[in-house]
């Protein structure tokens, strides 16, 4: 790995580390291994979206020439989002691409994403099949966005929870069929 | 052109300047006005009422470096502007020194703002103490090793030095912008030689650069051949044959691809995309699909069951007959005996797409077999060369009194060339009084070809007077057809 982009992300590191978005458990940068050309990122979906209450994980691959060139992110969580791909989590979003500028951070990445999920860009997809259902059928397309933001960003407690309830359920109808 | 005042004034791109090809000087730009300088172009159209002929003047890479560096001098001399700016200014704007005399005497901020060479507003950053910190390597420099561009966003010295390197290497050069968040000021070529410590990318940059100036300019383009340096200059842009004197490809003008008269360049790309779809297609389509009975989409089969349902319309039919699955039964075995088809109306759609295939096939089986009838000929020229060889050899003629022989080769090849783009124009041609005319004609030039043909392949036996007939009949039917249907 080149001098300046490990050093870079280093510094950058502490940097979101103690920043107040962590603080307020908004966004999160862990290393995945100890070369620092890979780390985890978390962002909290924000608030009055349907991603209020979910946890998304993304991979953060950091290239050689970092700064100069962008990082490679992409979502590890699933996620129904016009921009995000629901199959391979990958994003389309312009500072991830030819907006980037050496300036910006792994904090503006996040902070970026965040910003994303509150406002989605449908008329640039990264998944044509979302796309279409936000711009045709709103009301849908939030329901699924929260039924994913349930099931797969969810915090574990309440995903345990739903899945118990859920089974119960199944076991209701089961019963009622027996009798 | 004053060669002496251009170099006197040229100061620190003097390498782009030397001139060891002074001696060519008068061919390239000379070569312009009287065609009967250079041996390349026995075949390039010199009169004015040809439908082929077409201006232009193929240039070594120092020729088109002198020429672009005459039109920054024009704009620096007339602006008292750096060479440097006025380079950029051209390149931002396709070079049109009059556009841009005319702007930056009218408004010079507003030109220099959109051509990312000035910002909308200055970034102030403030001083504290001795030193700053980088944001980009985020450490703390002294004031001094910081480097900012117009805009007033400031980096240290070893950032933008990696910075441009970084993007040379991805062959960005005349496109590098500020390293701040949304900030599009362009990197002046002057500011990245002083901030990049290692020279050995400057070469490469100048490459790269130099190859953005020739895209960016209307009157040029590079030569498509593999690895061909030679850059054509033409006075207007239109689809027209340029040949290359270095690697001998021929290519259409406008679009850079073989060259294609009679048919245009949006039809000729449209076809070549369809026969490179199209070739397992064809195949694919007759075997595998068959149109709904009844709702007419088209249907895939990927099974043995010939019980197909139609998966649009839930249709029950037979895959062998078409009819109404529920028919079967009992009378299956009828369906496999040939009779009649009674569902006649239901199946044009499907005949249809029968016809339009069978159509395509035909031209394409034309069009193809020209292609091929073009390198059999190729080896007939061969043929035709070496025994001329033989001949002058063993005193029978001379070249000169052979090369009637060439000639008629040479002629064949063109005649056919066309021939062979006339079948993508009538593909996509509308049915009309025009494409009557145009199959009249093309009907003509294609007896005409292969009586040539005939003719040049017995060459020798044939009478010279006869076959030099042939060979102005063949090229008047081909001129006729290109007068009438070649767009100019
Ligand atoms: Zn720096
Ligand atoms: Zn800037
Ligand atoms: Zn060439
Ligand atoms: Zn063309
Ligand atoms: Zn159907
Ligand atoms: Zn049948």
């Amino acid at each position: 790995m080149a001098n300046i982009a490990e050093a870079r992300i280093k510094r950058e590191f502490k940097e979101v580390v103690k920043s107040e978005e962590v603080a307020k458990c908004h966004i999160k940068v862990e290393l995945v291994n100890d070369t620092f050309t890979e780390l985890r990122g978390e962002i909290a979906g924000p608030p009055d979206t349907p991603y209020e209450g979910g946890n998304f994980i993304l991979e953060i691959k950091i290239p050689d020439t970092y700064p100069f060139n962008p990082p490679k992110v992409k979502f590890v969580t699933k996620i129904w989002h016009p921009n995000i791909s629901s199959v391979t989590g990958a994003i389309c979003l312009d500072i991830l691409k030819d907006q980037w500028a050496a300036a910006m951070t792994l904090r503006t990445v996040l902070l970026s994403l965040q910003a994303l999920l509150a406002a989605a860009e449908p008329d640039d997809p990264q998944d044509a099949v979302v796309a279409k259902q936000y711009k045709e059928n709103p009301k849908i397309f939030q329901d699924t966005a929260k039924h994913w933001t349930h099931i797969f960003a969810g915090d574990s407690k309440v995903a345990m929870i739903t899945h118990m309830l859920e089974l119960k359920q199944i076991k209701k109808i089961a019963i009622s069929h027996h009798s | 052109m004053s060669e002496e005042k251009k170099n006197q004034d040229s100061d620190n791109d003097s390498d782009l300047e030397e001139s060891d090809h002074m001696d060519d000087d008068d061919d390239y730009y000379g070569g312009y006005y009287d065609n009967d300088t250079g041996d390349l172009d026995i075949d390039k159209p010199k009169k004015s009422d040809d439908p082929e002929y077409f201006e232009y003047e193929l240039l070594e890479i120092e020729d088109v470096e002198r020429f672009l560096n005459e039109e920054v001098e024009v704009l620096h001399s007339t602006l008292q502007i750096q060479p440097g700016l006025a380079k950029m200014l051209l390149l931002a704007h396709g070079w049109r020194k009059d556009y841009i005399i005319d702007r930056c005497k009218k408004e010079p901020d507003r030109l220099l703002i959109d051509s990312k060479l000035m910002p909308e507003r200055k970034v102030t950053e403030q001083i504290f103490g001795n030193s700053a910190v980088c944001s980009v390597c985020l450490l703390k420099r002294p004031h001094d090793y910081f480097y900012s561009l117009s805009c007033g966003h400031s980096f240290c010295g070893e950032c933008w030095d990696e910075f441009c390197q970084v993007q040379i290497q991805q062959g960005i050069t005349t496109g590098i912008e500020c390293m701040a968040k949304d900030c599009n000021i362009l990197v002046p070529e002057d500011f990245l030689c002083s901030v990049m410590q290692k020279p050995e990318l400057r070469d490469r940059y100048s490459q790269l650069s130099f190859s953005d100036h020739v895209k960016s300019h209307p009157d040029l383009r590079f030569c498509p051949g593999a690895n061909c340096p030679i850059i054509v200059r033409a006075p207007v842009c239109k689809a027209k044959k340029v040949e290359c004197s270095r690697c001998k490809t021929t290519f259409c003008y406008k679009c850079g691809i073989e060259y294609h008269a009679p048919t245009d360049c949006d039809v000729i790309k449209k076809w070549l995309t369809k026969c490179a779809d199209d070739s397992e297609t064809a195949n694919y389509i007759s075997a595998h699909t068959k149109d709904c009975p009844k709702c007419h989409v088209c249907i895939e089969k990927n099974g043995g069951c010939n019980h197909m349902q139609c998966s649009k319309c839930k249709y029950d039919f037979c895959w062998m007959c078409l009819g109404d699955w529920k028919t079967h039964g009992s009378e299956y075995y009828e369906c496999s005996r040939y009779k009649e088809n009674p569902n006649i109306a239901n199946e044009s759609v499907h005949a249809q797409a029968r016809e339009a295939l069978k159509k395509y096939l035909f031209y394409f089986e034309r069009w193809e077999n020209h292609a091929k009838s073009l390198q059999l000929e190729e080896q007939t020229l061969h043929k035709i060369t070496s025994r001329i060889h033989d001949k002058v050899m063993n005193n029978t003629g001379t070249w000169i009194d052979w090369q009637y022989l060439l000639d008629a080769a040479h002629l064949l090849k063109k005649c056919r060339y066309t021939l062979q783009y006339t079948y993508p124009y009538a593909y996509y041609m509308e049915k009309s009084a025009r494409k009557q005319l145009f199959e009249y004609q093309q009907a003509q030039l294609e007896a005409e070809v292969e009586n040539l043909s005939w003719k040049v392949e017995r060459a020798e036996i044939t009478d010279r007077g006869d076959l030099e007939n042939q060979m102005d009949i063949a090229e008047k039917r081909r001129q006729t057809l290109l007068k009438d249907f070649l767009e100019v």
